[in-house]
């Protein structure tokens, strides 16, 4: 490409954009809402996500021993556990312990467990990690048969809820963004036909004088970019208020909930934003400039 | 040097435009290109043009084999072609200046070159006072004058125009000949394709007369030949 060309590129594609400014606007319109969505979607699962980790322990088995067990009879339990397959990791967590956690979870009330110190009504737990998903009833059964184990919790179910909600969630979600990048690409390559069916006969004219496809194509390619990217910088500003906004309603109602703030998905998101909008302009317009220019 | 060998062209509708055309060309020459109407004289333009490509035989222009050339050749190809067609297509929107320039901006002169060729060209043409006018504003005869200054930009080896003076005012036709004629001593190969019997009987050049598809003549100093 010769240096002096790069000015009329640049002006060919405002001049085209302008010739065509509704159909330019409706592909912003349509690229812009489909990122804002997509934005949208990315940032809930990922919040969601972290809210479920900090939740709950998914990969936990609670060991509840009998509260009438004897130091000896704890021993023999931790013992009985030991000797199991499938286990990554035990933790002993004594009646005293427990109650000293509770304590510090519940700050402000403390003076209530003063009296419970005299009269503990916590177990002794053994807490479980385990490594294979798919052995768990098998492990939760072998628990469950060693003397002096009272009560065996697992969480195994909720984790498998959450994990078929999540990936429904996904599969659904996957679906829906490639429909609306479809059809982004869709009135992408409709704008774009409809600006060389403007120029066709110039286009022609052009190929006589011996214009390579290059010359001819990258005003076409520029448009298709330049609406990519105007549509993820709007969809980064609104994306960025809209998420403040619920940011700041979740935490003035439901201090529990955590929220990741903006400023630590903006950077990724940001480029996200741009690779999608560009990606969508210049191969909508590639596919348009393929069907309609023989190139 | 333009060389036909044995050329044929059959449309994919099976339609033969050309059959078993042998035709030498020199650089320099002055070549009219007479036939009936349906003859086959655009298809011979369009296999020059490389915008068909020929279906049997060899098509040599220069240095290029018009039959296995890459397309991505095409346009440096046809930058040493220039191309009049009988409904001129110049860029409307652009002025006279600017379609001059534009010719040259497409094969990237830089502006400082553009700036000082694009009046020499019109001068050449005569329309120097006209730069600033755009196409519709100016007689048939005058935009085809501004297609030739267009076609003569990129400085060609070989000019090649089809009816040229087809939709030109008959008072204006000769301009445009003799305008070509005066390109031709200059050294440039000059290909016209015509009907018109006039044209051809005055100028006394080699006349090349393709009858359905065959060549069926070629002489130099000839004449319209009558029986087409
Ligand atoms: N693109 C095409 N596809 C199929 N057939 C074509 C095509 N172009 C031309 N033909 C046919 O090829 C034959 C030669 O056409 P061509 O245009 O070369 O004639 P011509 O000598 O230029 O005629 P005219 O004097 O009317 O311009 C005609 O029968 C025409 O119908
Ligand atoms: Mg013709």
């Amino acid at each position: 490409m010769k240096m002096y060309s790069i000015p009329y590129f640049f002006g060919q594609t405002f001049k085209g954009l302008w010739r065509n400014k509704l159909m330019a606007l409706a592909s912003v319109i349509v690229l812009f809402s489909c990122l804002v969505l997509m934005g949208s979607f990315v940032l809930l699962l990922y919040n969601v996500n972290v809210n479920i980790d900090s939740v709950v322990q998914l990969n936990e088995i609670v060991v509840i021993v009998d509260y009438k067990a004897t130091d000896e009879e704890v021993q023999e339990i931790s013992d009985s556990i030991s000797k199991l397959g499938n286990i990554a990791e035990v933790t002993f967590i004594s009646k005293e312990e427990g109650l000293e956690s509770e304590r510090s979870r519940y700050e402000e009330y403390s003076y209530l467990f003063n009296e419970l110190t005299e009269d503990n009504p916590l177990p002794d737990v053994f807490t479980i990690r385990y490594k294979d998903n798919s052995e768990v009833p098998n492990l939760i059964y072998q628990l469950k048969q060693i003397p002096g184990v009272s009560k065996v919790n697992n969480r195994i179910d909720i984790a498998n809820d959450i994990e078929n909600i999540k990936n429904g969630i996904s599969f659904v979600f996957i679906w829906f963004l490639a429909i609306l990048f479809v059809v982004s690409i869709f009135v992408i390559i409709n704008t774009i036909k409809l600006g060389v069916e403007m120029r066709n006969k110039e286009i022609s004219a052009m190929r006589y004088i011996g214009a390579t496809n290059f010359f001819i194509t990258t005003p076409f390619v520029i448009e298709g970019a330049v609406i990519g990217l105007i549509a993820s910088i709007l969809a980064f500003i609104a994306e960025r208020y809209l998420y403040e906004f619920v940011y700041s309603a979740i935490h003035e109602n439901y201090s529990i909930i955590t929220v990741i703030p903006f400023s630590q998905v903006s950077l990724v998101l940001g480029i996200a934003f741009l690779c999608v909008g560009v990606l969508a302009g210049v191969v909508g317009c590639r596919i348009s400039l393929r069907r309609y220019m023989k190139i | 040097m333009i060389e036909f060998n044995d050329v044929s062209k059959i449309y994919p509708n099976g339609v033969i435009a050309l059959e078993h055309i042998n035709l030498k060309i020199d650089d320099g020459e002055f070549v009219f290109v007479v036939g009936a109407s349906g003859a086959g004289k655009s298809t011979l333009m369009r296999l020059l043009l490389r915008e068909e490509k020929v279906t049997g035989g060899t098509l040599r222009v220069g240095d290029y084999d018009l039959g296995t050339m890459p397309n991505y050749k095409i346009p440096y190809y046809r930058r040493q072609l220039g191309m009049v067609f009988q409904d001129f297509r110049l860029f409307e929107k652009k002025t006279i200046y600017e379609n001059v320039a534009f010719a040259m901006r497409v094969i990237g002169e830089p502006s400082s070159v553009i700036k000082r060729r694009v009046p020499t060209i019109l001068s050449i043409v005569g329309l120097v006072d006209k730069y600033k006018s755009f196409p519709t504003e100016l007689s048939g005869g005058e935009q085809q004058r501004v297609a030739l200054a267009r076609a003569l930009a990129n400085n060609p080896r070989i000019i090649i125009a089809d009816e040229p003076t087809a939709n030109i005012d008959p008072k204006l036709k000769m301009e445009i000949m003799n305008l070509l004629v005066k390109i031709n001593t200059k050294g440039k190969t000059v290909i016209v394709v015509t009907h018109e019997k006039n044209i051809v009987d005055q100028f006394q050049k080699r006349v090349v007369t393709i009858q359905e598809g065959h060549l069926v003549d070629d002489r130099v100093g000839g004449m319209f030949h009558e029986d087409v």
